[in-house]
């Protein structure tokens, strides 16, 4: 299944501008207005001006609320949007209501006592961020993100992302049993989303602090239905294709 | 609700639901993809041999033997799932040492008693991709010795190809490998499939399209899909589920998404 481009002009105005440029003018730009977003309960509330606003936007992170005032926008992140500014690019600073900044190790603590799942969903996160996927959550696909390959108003998500901690054979793990693929893929296959599967392994090592994610492995597997009435005619057989 | 319709309510075929799928319920009564038989002129004939628990070919009649059916020592042996795939259709009569016919009743019941190497799920899975007209081949197996010499230099299945190609004994050892390959409650390896061919050859088949693979009801974990990828040598997997009688196939792929500019 390929891409699927919102109309024509949309791949060529995509490669025109690659999402890596993107983000790393959305990182100056936090960078050098000292960027302070304020943690509450799982979001990060960030008040922006006018520039930044249009580059979240065209990054994808977080999403506007809508206020009255004018002059200032207000962006809500997600805890893995919100970390990774703040952990890998370097480029916001988060604080608590007091307004004491949180270090890195703190904020990891943080997140992992509001999901224990965490650790796992920001490697997931990260790992198809910094291949400049762009990542939104899935929760409207019942998956846990979705992956577009550029802005999604330029393209459809092409992967529905279910992340899966090597820990997760037992009687919590997804996917167990088999109606609960015929279930997530009848859904994919219907939205032409590619079911993707992230297999983390700890190797090991536990979450005490984000240095950890460096030890952490991931496995990409699509798992995808075969019909062998559409394969016969072509000789060999392929995985079936979208028209 | 029409009584003439009722018949036709079993979804064999199974499809991706892009558009819309023909198998929803309200179409059931109406579509009829229930296969219907082809009328069989030339009947084969095969003697059931009970010490092999497979068919032994007597009289080969049609097309079909140049994809069913193992041969050693210039003899075709059937499994059961093809011996009762044939039988079903019409195109094979199995008899016994008296040369009786078994009536279709009885090879059912050889089914599941379940000391073929093959259980009712896995036939179900044979006959749906057969009438297709995929070829199939128990996973392992080679169809013919000659097969085994010309592609010895692969590590492919080589337990299973040194095991037959002892000569004494090489009835008993090819189904001492059958008895190896059914193992129950585990992912197991079941058949090798090929796409229709009209060219196939048993003594050249190539490597298979897929690896199919059958679970005792739960899906493979990852470390049995790692298992048998290592196990099958870079020949696709892919993961064969009966339930109600339908059939449905999966893929596990391992990919990377690539890193965008």
């Amino acid at each position: 299944m390929g891409p699927r481009w919102k109309g024509k002009g949309s791949e060529a105005k995509a490669l025109a501008d690659p999402m890596s440029k993107i983000v790393s003018q959305l990182q100056s730009s936090l960078v050098q207005s000292d960027c302070h977003g304020l943690l509450s309960g799982c979001s990060v509330l960030l008040e922006v001006e006018t520039a930044q606003t249009e580059l979240l936007n065209h990054a994808c992170f977080g999403r506007p609320i809508v206020t009255a005032e004018n002059d200032k926008q207000w962006f809500q992140l997600g805890m893995e949007e919100a970390f990774y500014l703040c952990y890998y690019l370097k480029c916001l600073k988060i604080v608590d209501e007091e307004r004491c900044t949180k270090s890195n190790e703190e904020l990891w603590d943080y997140m992992k006592s509001k999901r224990d799942t965490f650790p796992d969903f920001f490697k997931a996160y990260s790992h198809l961020r910094k291949k400049n996927w762009v990542v939104r959550a899935g929760s409207q696909y019942g998956v846990d993100f979705v992956a577009y390959r550029h802005h999604p108003a330029l393209v459809h998500s092409e992967y529905a992302i279910l992340v899966l901690s090597s820990g997760d054979g037992g009687a919590k793990g997804r996917l167990r049993v088999w109606s609960d693929f015929q279930c997530t893929l009848r859904l994919c296959g219907s939205v032409a989303k590619t079911l993707l599967v992230l297999n983390i392994h700890k190797n090991g090592n536990g979450a005490d602090s984000p240095s950890c994610l460096e030890t952490y492995s991931i496995e990409e597997r699509t798992i995808t239905r075969w019909s062998p009435e559409q394969c016969r005619e072509d000789g060999k057989i392929v995985e079936k294709k979208t028209k | 609700m029409e009584f003439e319709d009722w018949g036709s309510s079993s979804g064999a075929s199974d499809s991706e639901v892009y558009v819309q799928d023909p198998n929803d319920e309200e179409h059931c009564f109406t579509s009829g993809d229930v296969p219907k038989l082809q009328f069989r002129k030339d009947i084969s004939k095969a003697r059931w041999n009970n010490e092999l628990r497979m068919a032994e070919i007597v009289d080969n009649k049609g097309r079909m033997w140049t994809t069913t059916g193992i041969v050693r020592s210039s003899k075709i042996y059937c499994s059961i799932e093809e011996t009762l795939f044939l039988a079903e259709i019409g195109a094979l009569d199995l008899l016994d040492d008296n040369d009786t016919s078994f009536p279709l009743k009885d090879i059912f019941k050889k089914v599941a008693e379940g000391n073929s190497g093959c259980f009712w799920e896995s036939f179900e899975v044979y006959r749906h991709l057969k009438s297709l007209g995929y070829i199939v081949g128990r996973h392992g197996i080679p169809w013919t010795m000659t097969s085994v010499k010309s592609k010895s230099d692969s590590p492919q299945g080589m337990r299973e190809i040194n095991g037959l190609i002892d000569k004494d004994s090489e009835g008993k050892d090819f189904i001492v490998e059958l008895f190896n390959n059914m193992q129950i409650n585990e992912v197991r390896p079941v058949f090798d499939v090929y796409p229709p061919n009209s060219k196939f050859k048993k003594s050249s088949p190539g490597n298979p399209s897929f690896v199919l693979c059958l679970t005792s009801g739960h899906p493979p974990s990852r470390q049995e899909i790692e298992y048998l990828e290592k196990q099958c040598n870079g020949i696709p997997l892919k993961f064969g589920h009966v339930e109600h009688g339908r059939v449905s196939f999966f893929s596990f792929n391992r990919v990377e998404l690539p890193a965008l500019p």
